[in-house]
């Protein structure tokens, strides 16, 4: 007994000396790491899509896919700073026009004014390392077969032909995946009125959403809406 | 019976305190010997140089001045003095902050090239300078007018010297910024420019460059940008063919500052340590031809770098990198078997509130044991500071210093110690860090129990040769057949 009590205690303290020294995986790394892979001809304008494509195919958990797809804004397609804090939204659900909740994290403010304007989400189901899970994504229309398709978007990403590209971005019941929203679920009452009353996600978004679209001179403005609207 | 538990808990939570605080505790490894430099008022310096500045058979440290006169510091009765005193080469009124040196005309003396920048970046007012030595007196070979044609009038960093060719014939690559690449050769008798003819001149933010074997059997260049790819240039036949993408170093969202080369792995080849301006510093190692970073949470860990060098500072057998950041404190850590970056922690060299700009390593005062040069400036004046690792006594060491048919220091080369521990390959450094260029020297300290020494060469050509060592505790000369 004195014998295995002895034992689990060293055991405790070998694990823990490896716990001291074990290397967190640094996501943000290896998003910079690979951004050339991810856009080969240097041109990030709107791909958010790209962003997600990416992180979906790797091999890879659960967990992994979250802190992923923390560090990218859907809207811009730039990078964001590890440990930013995301904004708390709603976006109606593609079919049902449900409000759903969830946390964003985006590179700027306007961004989650049109993301809450210019996307839908829809409820996605996938198999990770570890099991199937199921999650609240951010998704647009096909933008295939626009006559204003924006020219600073590199079309190939999202479209073959008037298809989407489903080897470049990944297509939900015919809509481009832009990314992910963090703890999605049903807005209750209280959250609805947050995100109504709140200085950001309230009134700047009340204002920016109701401004002509030739007059945006913040955030990426125009390109995104237009490649979503 | 409970108490006998709580004893044995005790005892092994000595034992994991003791385990610890032996992992951390370490005494201090360098020792500040900056006051053996002469002279040593504040000023504003950036790029140094190691060579042999007046052929007498030891190198100085050429220290460059910006808007400062450029010094050359040789060690003579037990002091670091600055001993140039030709107006054309301290240059006070020139910007003065890339250097490297090099036998570009095949006489075994190292012309050195002086990068002035005037402005951040595109067109400049000043040229750069490449002195020659004639009858003791220096000259610049852009002041002749047969080279005028040629000067380059873009802002840059920092300068490699590359024998392409693997026959001696140096060239001279310059890292402009905002305007392109420059690679300057002696052809019939003039410095030509030939950059575009090798297909690399790129129009990037150039920051640092190194050159040696990191692909093929000649001389390939590594070029760390700013706002754009890196370059890695592979040597084919004496052209170049960019592969950073391919083989993904070209970590085209960073901001490149200091690199190196480094055998990370104590396994016999050149890999890549290269550093970002506040972003993710790089350890690339060679595997399925491809680089992959290994660099630990430690080392990787963002910060305004600038030089970083790799060398056996303690003499122990193991590379020491150390980081030299501005304005904040500089970081040393010892490359471990297997690739393992473990921090050293330091109170002298540490200079928290430093400007460091520069710095490299030489055995100025041939006692076997490397002295570390500093040099800052920029937004602030300082003087130099000079450090020494504090070695062990019995601490032993070999140093080889391969020079090519021409005589010239063979930059570019790699120097491989064999053992019964490891293989541990060196370049003959040609240039390196940020706007440096290290002594032309291999320095391995030795390990505990290492025996059966050998060294290979591998010249600029890619020929190989196989030297036997019975003696620890020298320098060894090898020339070019």
């Amino acid at each position: 007994m004195k014998k295995i009590f002895n034992l689990t205690l060293f055991l405790i303290l070998i694990l823990f000396q490896l716990k001291l020294f074990a290397e967190e995986r640094n996501y943000h790394k290896e998003l910079i790491t690979d951004w050339s892979r991810i856009f080969p001809d240097q041109n990030r304008n709107a791909a958010g899509p790209k962003f997600f494509k990416y992180i979906i195919d790797k091999k890879i958990t659960y967990k992994d896919f979250i802190e992923f797809n923390k560090l990218y804004c859907s809207v811009s397609g730039s990078l964001i700073d590890p440990n930013s804090e995301p904004d708390f939204l709603f976006v109606n659900e593609s079919e049902t026009n449900v409000k759903i909740c969830g946390n964003y994290y985006k590179c700027c403010i306007p961004c989650s004014c049109d993301i809450m304007k210019y996307s839908k989400v829809q409820k996605m189901k996938y198999k990770f390392e570890d099991g199937i899970k199921e999650f609240f994504v951010f998704t647009i229309k096909n933008p295939c077969n626009k006559n204003d398709f924006p020219n600073r978007v590199n079309k190939d990403y999202f479209c073959d032909g008037k298809k989407i590209n489903d080897k470049q971005v990944y297509n939900l019941n015919d809509r481009i995946v832009i990314g992910l929203l963090h703890d999605g679920r049903n807005c209750n009452k209280d959250e609805i009125d947050f995100v109504k009353s709140h200085q950001v996600t309230g009134r700047y978004c009340d204002l920016r959403n109701n401004t002509p679209l030739e007059n945006l001179d913040a955030g990426m403005g125009d390109i995104f809406i237009k490649l979503a609207r | 019976m409970f108490i006998k538990k709580i004893k044995n808990f005790y005892k092994y939570l000595i034992l994991f305190l003791f385990i610890i605080l032996t992992n951390n505790a370490r005494a201090e490894f360098f020792e500040d010997l900056s006051k053996i430099i002469e002279n040593n008022e504040k000023r504003l310096s950036y790029g140094i140089s190691v060579t042999d500045f007046n052929m007498d058979g030891n190198n100085e440290f050429v220290v460059t001045g910006f808007g400062f006169p450029n010094l050359a510091l040789s060690f003579q009765s037990g002091k670091l003095i600055n001993i140039n005193q030709q107006k054309i080469f301290s240059d006070s009124l020139r910007k003065t902050i890339g250097v490297a040196a090099c036998d570009i005309d095949k006489d075994g003396f190292e012309e050195i090239y002086f990068l002035n920048t005037d402005t951040y970046s595109g067109v400049k007012k000043y040229s750069d300078r490449l002195l020659d030595l004639e009858k003791n007196s220096f000259f610049d070979l852009f002041e002749l007018e047969k080279n005028k044609e040629n000067l380059n009038l873009t802002a840059g960093r920092s300068v490699v010297c590359v024998d392409r060719k693997g026959n001696g014939e140096y060239g001279i690559y310059v890292a402009n910024y905002g305007g392109p690449t420059r690679f300057y050769e002696v052809e019939n008798d003039l410095i030509k420019d030939k950059a575009k003819e090798l297909n690399i001149d790129n129009i990037t933010g150039g920051r640092a460059v190194i050159s040696g074997h990191i692909l093929t059997e000649r001389t390939d260049i590594f070029a760390a940008n700013e706002r754009g790819a890196n370059y890695l240039f592979k040597n084919d036949n004496g052209s170049f063919e960019d592969v950073a993408f391919d083989y993904r170093v070209d970590d085209v969202i960073q901001n490149g500052r200091g690199t190196t080369l480094s055998d990370i792995y104590y396994r016999g080849r050149l890999d890549i340590l290269s550093g970002n301006w506040l972003g993710y510093h790089r350890a690339y190692v060679l595997e399925n031809n491809s680089f992959k970073d290994i660099g630990n949470k430690d080392f990787d860990e963002p910060s305004r770098i600038r030089t970083i060098i790799s060398a056996d500072f303690d003499n122990d057998g193991y590379d020491e990198v150390f980081m030299n950041n501005i304005a904040e404190p500089n970081k040393l850590f010892r490359i471990e078997d297997n690739g393992k970056f473990k921090e050293i922690k330091l109170e002298t060299g540490l200079e928290a509130e430093g400007f460091g700009t520069g710095a490299a390593v030489a055995d100025i005062d041939n006692d076997g044991i490397l002295e570390l040069l500093v040099s800052r400036g920029e937004s602030k004046e300082q003087p130099l500071t000079l450090y020494k690792a504090k070695v062990k006594k019995d601490s032993k060491y070999l140093r080889i210093k391969p020079l090519n048919k021409f005589g010239a220091p063979a930059r570019g080369a790699t120097v491989t110690l064999i053992s019964n521990q490891r293989k541990h390959s060196k370049t003959i450094d040609a240039g390196s860090g940020y706007l440096c260029q290290m002594e032309p020297v291999a320095h391995y300290g030795i390990r505990k129990n290492e025996k059966n020494f050998k060294f290979e060469i591998k010249w600029t050509d890619g020929k190989k040769e196989l030297i036997d060592i019975n003696e620890l505790n020298q320098t060894i000369t090898i020339k070019q057949k």
